[in-house]
């Protein structure tokens, strides 16, 4: 479980709060999405998580342990991180790629190799086609699978992901989406996934974490995001898609 | 035209200094581009510094290092390479950095890098391209400042350059040019090669591709190979027995060869000859520190320039050979050995018909007209105690215009009319060649000028044959002599090897040929 206690990010000394007295707890085996628009402060809180940025107040808890007092790079290696925009090392071929965080913790090669081709197999690549090619050599979505592929390789009970499939096709992302369930029902990974998406929050999430303006406004399941919002803002959130639902309804009539 | 037998061994002393030098860009400009790409504050300063030491002009660069070095030869000139390599390497190296994407940055510490792991595993081979292409500039930049290296006697095909220049001969400067542009783009293309070599290789490359990338490590392993060679051979080399340094001109480097070829043949003892360094002081601090053990030395420069000793009144010859042989047994522990027989002293030339026009026979007989006058004087001439500020003090006039002029353009610049007087070496046989007339010193302004070969003493004391063949010398060269063979190699442009050989065998110094 990750525990986020009053989690405050503030800039220009104070000024400016891009997270603002964050209280959430992140339950394990489940898949938690931060859902906002951009500037909203959810991919902030994210980054907090595995201290790519350093809070600025609150505390945050991993399994009851203040991640502060953790050493940032060991920490990170039991988190496992899927980026925005991929973020795959360009210089590497897929498979190193993929070895990255089992060759920082120091596991041996044939073991680094064959569980690199686990997972690329895991993630619908075929391990004798994909391998060995570059990133620039593949597409998009085949570049996110191996994304995916890379957080996971050292199999960590974390999981983070940054709109992973933000810069993808509809298509694309669609059967992403699946695939990422149909891995999640056999990893049972403790994620938390951020998102602008609603449509996409509402496919993956267990537990949806609204966010706005730095504040969270509402957590729960999305049938009770759906079905009972409690400020306005969850409100327009949710009635934005149905009117426009409506309106493309009326125009195929 | 046929190439200098020592090519070879030039172009593998440039490849040493160049590739020495670049290596030692690397080794000082990756680490300093690094930092100041982690540390915004050091930025500023350590890429203002490299720009400064770029800028500073290469000649007074290695004159400096010669001096601050206390040596003269490889450090100095590997120090000054290295210094201009920083540049190029150090900008690279930070904009081959900053260029790396923020989000591969990111990536790299959200796995779980550590800071030395980001830099060694995504930063430096994302970045590698143009710090490579750094590289090769400084490579490129070093080839070229190398040739300048000659001048400190660090050898290197400037070598062919400054002899050209000196011998008035243009095959020898080609000789020297050419291959210096040939292995700038030899270098560029090999340390290109290398780089292509280690880039990431495609899936769906053709095969060729896959046989050639390894290939093309090898010229950059080539061009390497001389830099692992001389590392070798400086740990175990046996020094030559007797260094023979010499100045610039075809005169001095003529009475070198002659001083050379003396010892080899009279004594069995092993011969270096460093010619053509950049000058008086250059050669008096080689010849104390001992980086030479032997030059040709005039009389009246050793007592005026390097014993700076004020002048008051004409000089006598035997006066001033006793002043300085004392001087230099006390002060530097350099003996002078016994004089050739002749004076190279300075004098003021004209064209002829102009002496004719104008009935010039003295210097003061151009008081009149001097301010009419272009002078043409050697750099040295410019600056030296026995120069042009003393000459215009005695005489009590300056010329209208005074140009630096190389030694040995300066009489086929007169000639031409270019300039209407130079500063002319009395022994030069292009005086008479170019119908030039000599004024006559008539206020005995310049001491005389008896050349005489220098000699560490404590070589003497080592190899003391040294003073019973050298003293088969002295006194065989009179002035008309030397005039001759200095015309026979500036003017007619024989090897000096070849008109060395055959003066000392016609005066039976040397054996002759069997």
């Amino acid at each position: 479980m990750i525990e986020l206690k009053n989690l405050t990010k503030s800039f220009d000394q104070g000024q400016t709060r891009a997270v603002d007295g964050l209280n959430l707890r992140i339950r394990t085996g489940e898949i938690t999405v931060l859902l906002g628009s951009s500037g909203c402060g959810k991919t902030t809180t994210l980054k907090m998580i595995n201290r790519l940025i350093e809070p600025t107040g609150g505390e945050i808890t991993l399994e009851g342990e203040n991640i502060l007092r953790q050493s940032p790079v060991a920490l990170r290696r039991k988190i496992g991180y899927v980026f925005q925009g991929i973020g795959l090392f360009p210089h590497m071929t897929v498979s190193r790629n993929v070895e990255v965080v089992p060759r920082l913790l120091g596991w041996r090669r044939a073991k680094r190799r064959a569980r690199a081709r686990e997972l690329l197999d895991m993630v619908g690549l075929a391990p004798n086609d994909y391998a060995q090619r570059h990133p620039r050599e593949l597409s998009g979505g085949q570049q996110q699978r191996v994304g995916v592929a890379r957080a996971l390789a050292a199999d960590p009970a974390y999981l983070l992901m940054d709109e992973p499939f933000g810069a993808l096709d509809a298509v694309t992302r669609d059967s992403l989406q699946k695939e990422l369930l149909q891995l999640q029902r056999r990893l049972s990974k403790t994620i938390v996934f951020v998102t602008h998406d609603i449509f996409e929050a509402v496919t993956l999430a267990d537990r949806i974490a609204v966010l706005h303006d730095g504040r969270l406004e509402q957590v729960g399941a999305p049938k009770e995001i759906l079905t009972a919002p409690e400020s306005d803002f969850v409100r327009e959130l949710v009635e934005k898609p149905t009117r426009q639902l409506q309106t493309f309804q009326e125009a195929r009539t | 035209m046929t190439l200098p037998a020592d090519l070879p061994v030039r172009v593998y002393q440039h490849l040493v200094l160049t590739g020495s030098a670049v290596l030692g860009g690397v080794l000082l400009g990756l680490p300093l581009g690094i930092l100041s790409h982690r540390v915004a504050s050091l930025r500023g300063p350590v890429l203002w510094s490299a720009g400064i030491l770029q800028t500073i002009p290469s000649l007074a660069l290695l004159a400096l290092l010669l001096i601050a070095t206390n040596s003269m030869g490889f450090l100095p000139a590997w120090i000054a390479l290295t210094l201009y390599a920083l540049l190029p390497i150090v900008r690279n190296t930070v904009t081959g950095l900053d260029g790396v994407p923020a989000g591969t940055v990111e990536a790299a510490r959200g796995v779980g890098m550590t800071n030395a792991q980001r830099l060694v595993r995504v930063e430096l081979p994302l970045a590698l391209p143009v710090i490579v292409a750094g590289i090769r500039t400084a490579a490129i930049i070093s080839v070229g400042i190398a040739t300048l290296a000659a001048y400190i006697a660090a050898g290197g095909l400037g070598v062919f350059i400054f002899r050209g220049i000196s011998l008035r001969n243009y095959g020898l400067i080609f000789a020297g040019a050419i291959p210096a542009a040939a292995l700038a783009l030899v270098v560029d293309g090999a340390i290109w090669s290398g780089e292509w070599a280690s880039r990431p290789v495609r899936t769906l490359q053709p095969a060729w591709d896959r046989i050639l990338r390894p290939l093309a490590l090898i010229p950059m392993i080539l061009l390497l190979a001389p830099l692992a060679i001389e590392g070798g051979m400086r740990l175990s080399r046996s020094r030559p027995d007797v260094v023979i340094g010499s100045k610039e001109f075809s005169e001095q480097l003529l009475l070198g060869e002659i001083l050379a070829q003396t010892i080899e043949e009279n004594t069995d003892l092993r011969v270096r000859r460093e010619f053509g360094l950049g000058g008086t002081m250059i050669c008096h601090a080689a010849l104390v520190n001992g980086e030479i053990d032997i030059y040709p030395e005039y009389t009246g420069t050793g007592y005026l320039n390097v014993l700076q000793i004020q002048s008051k009144g004409p000089l006598e010859t035997e006066k001033v050979y006793k002043t300085v042989k004392e001087q230099y047994q006390k002060k530097f522990d350099v003996d002078w050995l016994g004089p050739f027989g002749f004076a190279n002293t300075y004098a003021l030339a004209v064209r002829q018909k102009d002496a004719q026009k104008y009935h010039w026979t003295c210097v003061s007989d151009l008081k009149g007209r001097a301010g009419k006058m272009t002078a043409g004087f050697p750099g040295e001439f410019m600056e030296r105690a026995d120069g042009y500020p003393g000459l215009s003090r005695t005489y009590g006039f300056s010329f209208g215009k005074a140009e630096d002029i190389s030694p040995d353009l300066m009489y086929e610049v007169l000639q031409r009319g270019d300039v209407d007087v130079i500063a002319a070496f009395s022994t030069d046989g292009r005086l008479e060649a170019y119908h030039l007339r000599v004024l006559k010193d008539d206020r005995n302004y310049w001491p005389p000028y008896d050349a005489a070969p220098l000699v560490r003493r404590d070589t003497l004391q080592k190899y003391p044959q040294l003073e019973t063949a050298l003293g088969k010398l002295a006194g065989k060269i009179d002035a008309a002599t030397m005039q001759r063979l200095n015309y026979q190699v500036a003017g007619e442009q024989r090897p000096i090897q070849d008109v060395a050989r055959e003066f000392l065998r016609a005066e039976g110094i040397i054996p002759a040929e069997d």
